[in-house]
């Protein structure tokens, strides 16, 4: 299943970023080098806005299979921006050991 | 104008309105005694209401969740009636002391102990037991499940292990409850949560976040929408002492540019370095200009630091002297659609990786205080920014000192 067409630029990320959980995306940024999270980062800033207002159309919890896969790619981006923005690095200089620190859900998982 | 009322709050010194604090030096042993720690846990942790979750975590009759309480040994069974109320339990048959329920969640009607299938309805009554006629003397209405003081305020359901507490829920919250009586709690359901084990001291945990000094240093990128030219460490924007709990307003700075994905998610949801818009509801009691969020702990283990739009909650629970278990929980109004879910994300990635420089840091904290044990030099400094820090303290040491 490809990209919806008109983010078909952003196929060649697919594969390794494209997740649907926090643990997958957190865990792909903090072992990437800043070449790949940088190019990631840049390609997805690029059509953000666009991708957002495309995937608004569809229902939060019972998207499309390309939607969905496009929708994970934009969590990613949320999930390195960071690194970009603020850090320099992959992961939290003088930071925590990301293992130990583990997202749970009282109220079941959001979509 | 305006800027320059700022300017004369920074010229407070808050501790000085509590002359009972002091100014001196604080003892490290809270950090490190393994005695002292026994203390916390006879004079405070099994005497205080202790926050356990909300109440949207048990929606239906027959919902529970099992909450360990660690340094006091118990385990605690809450859950929701039949009946729709929500009630605390020692997690233990009646029988032969067997711990009943394993899991840590669920739904059910009746409890069976895996022991000898004792089974009890979901308002703790006994219903079964197996082969009773081989019972002497057994009243199986005195023989229900052993009752734990449950209450709820704002959808937080606090228990209280005291068979006989001091005070209602309502009065131990006192003006703290008063404060946040209007905050839209009910409203935020989607939560984004994290936990782990710190090897660190409770008190070291609450000490952290008790205070916006360390931000310039601690978050050198990633805080630094709390400072501006005119206050640049921490100092409060407001602070108010209750007999054991606190707020501290803390400042966010309103010239602060975000970067490029924070401000595509903040154009959807309100983010962690944006200012408040103003007092009310709840928040900013003071109506300092240039707010960004309280911090307001609710003694002894209990954060809800709350902002505009969103909020967030810490839980310590003491495992050890200088072990901890932590469970941070990020609250916002449930997302509509994929922009309001990534800007959450966004939030969620950004308050985690704050948190990962604090953990860090607290860990680095308690094997220095362990390190200075050893020296002659066996306490800490505290400035006025860190008023809280020596409330939090004092509250606990006047705690552990009680004699009744």
């Amino acid at each position: 299943m490809q990209l919806p067409q008109p983010f078909s630029k952003l196929e060649p990320f697919v594969e390794q970023w494209s997740l649907g959980t926090e643990r997958e995306r957190n865990n792909i940024r903090i072992t990437s080098t800043m070449e790949e999270i940088q190019e990631f980062y840049d390609a997805m800033l690029s059509q953000i806005h666009d991708a957002l207002t495309y995937l608004d159309s569809f229902p939060l919890d019972d998207m499309p299979e390309d939607a969905q896969k496009l929708f994970n790619l934009t969590l990613s981006l949320a999930e390195v921006s960071n690194c970009v923005e603020r850090f320099g690095e992959p992961a939290v200089p003088n930071g925590f050991d990301s293992a130990r620190f583990t997202p749970f859900s009282p109220y079941g998982p959001i979509p | 104008m305006q800027e320059a009322e700022n300017i004369e709050l920074y010229d407070r010194r808050w501790t000085l309105d509590y002359p009972e604090l002091g100014t001196g030096p604080v003892s490290i042993e809270p950090y490190l005694s393994q005695e002292y720690f026994d203390r916390e846990r006879d004079t405070i942790f099994r005497r205080s209401w202790l926050n356990v979750g909300r109440e949207e975590q048990i929606p239906a009759a027959g919902d529970y969740f099992v909450q360990e309480i660690p340094n006091c040994g118990v385990s605690i069974l809450i859950v929701r009636g039949n009946d729709g109320v929500i009630r605390g339990f020692h997690n233990v048959c009646a029988h032969r002391m067997n711990k009943l329920v394993w899991t840590n969640d669920g739904s059910c009607q009746t409890f069976s102990c895996k022991f000898h299938g004792w089974s009890y309805d979901n308002s703790g009554q006994l219903r079964g037991v197996p082969d009773e006629e081989t019972f002497f003397d057994l009243n199986k209405k005195e023989r229900g499940l052993s009752p734990v003081a449950v209450d709820i305020w704002q959808g937080f359901i606090f228990l209280n292990l005291d068979p006989n507490p001091e005070e209602t829920l309502l009065e131990y919250l006192g003006e703290m409850g008063d404060r946040l009586a209007e905050f839209p709690f009910k409203d935020m359901t989607a939560c984004y949560a994290y936990r782990g084990e710190l090897k660190a001291n409770w008190k070291l945990g609450v000490s952290a976040f008790n205070e916006v000094y360390h931000v310039a240093f601690v978050h050198p990128s990633s805080g630094n929408s709390f400072r501006d030219k005119d206050n640049m460490f921490g100092r409060p924007l407001w602070a108010k002492l209750d007999k054991r709990h606190h707020t501290l307003s803390i400042l966010g700075n309103p010239d602060f540019k975000m970067t490029p994905v924070e401000a595509v998610a903040g154009s959807h949801t309100p983010q962690v370095s944006q200012g408040g818009v103003g007092s009310g509801r709840g928040s900013n009691p003071s109506g300092a200009k240039d707010w960004s969020l309280d911090i307001n702990v609710i003694f002894p283990n209990f954060f809800v630091d709350v902002a505009s739009g969103w909020y967030f909650t810490y839980n310590f629970w003491p495992l050890a002297p200088d072990r901890t278990f932590y469970e941070m929980k990020n609250y916002y109004a449930p997302p509509r659609n994929a922009s309001e879910r990534f800007s959450h994300e966004y939030s969620r990635a950004l308050l985690r990786d704050i948190l990962h420089e604090d953990l860090h840091m607290m860990e680095q904290t308690q094997a220095g205080v362990a390190s200075a044990a050893g020296t002659a030099r066996r306490n800490i400094l505290l400035g006025d920014s860190e008023v809280c820090v020596r409330h939090h303290m004092k509250v606990v040491n006047d705690h552990v000192g009680r004699t009744d």
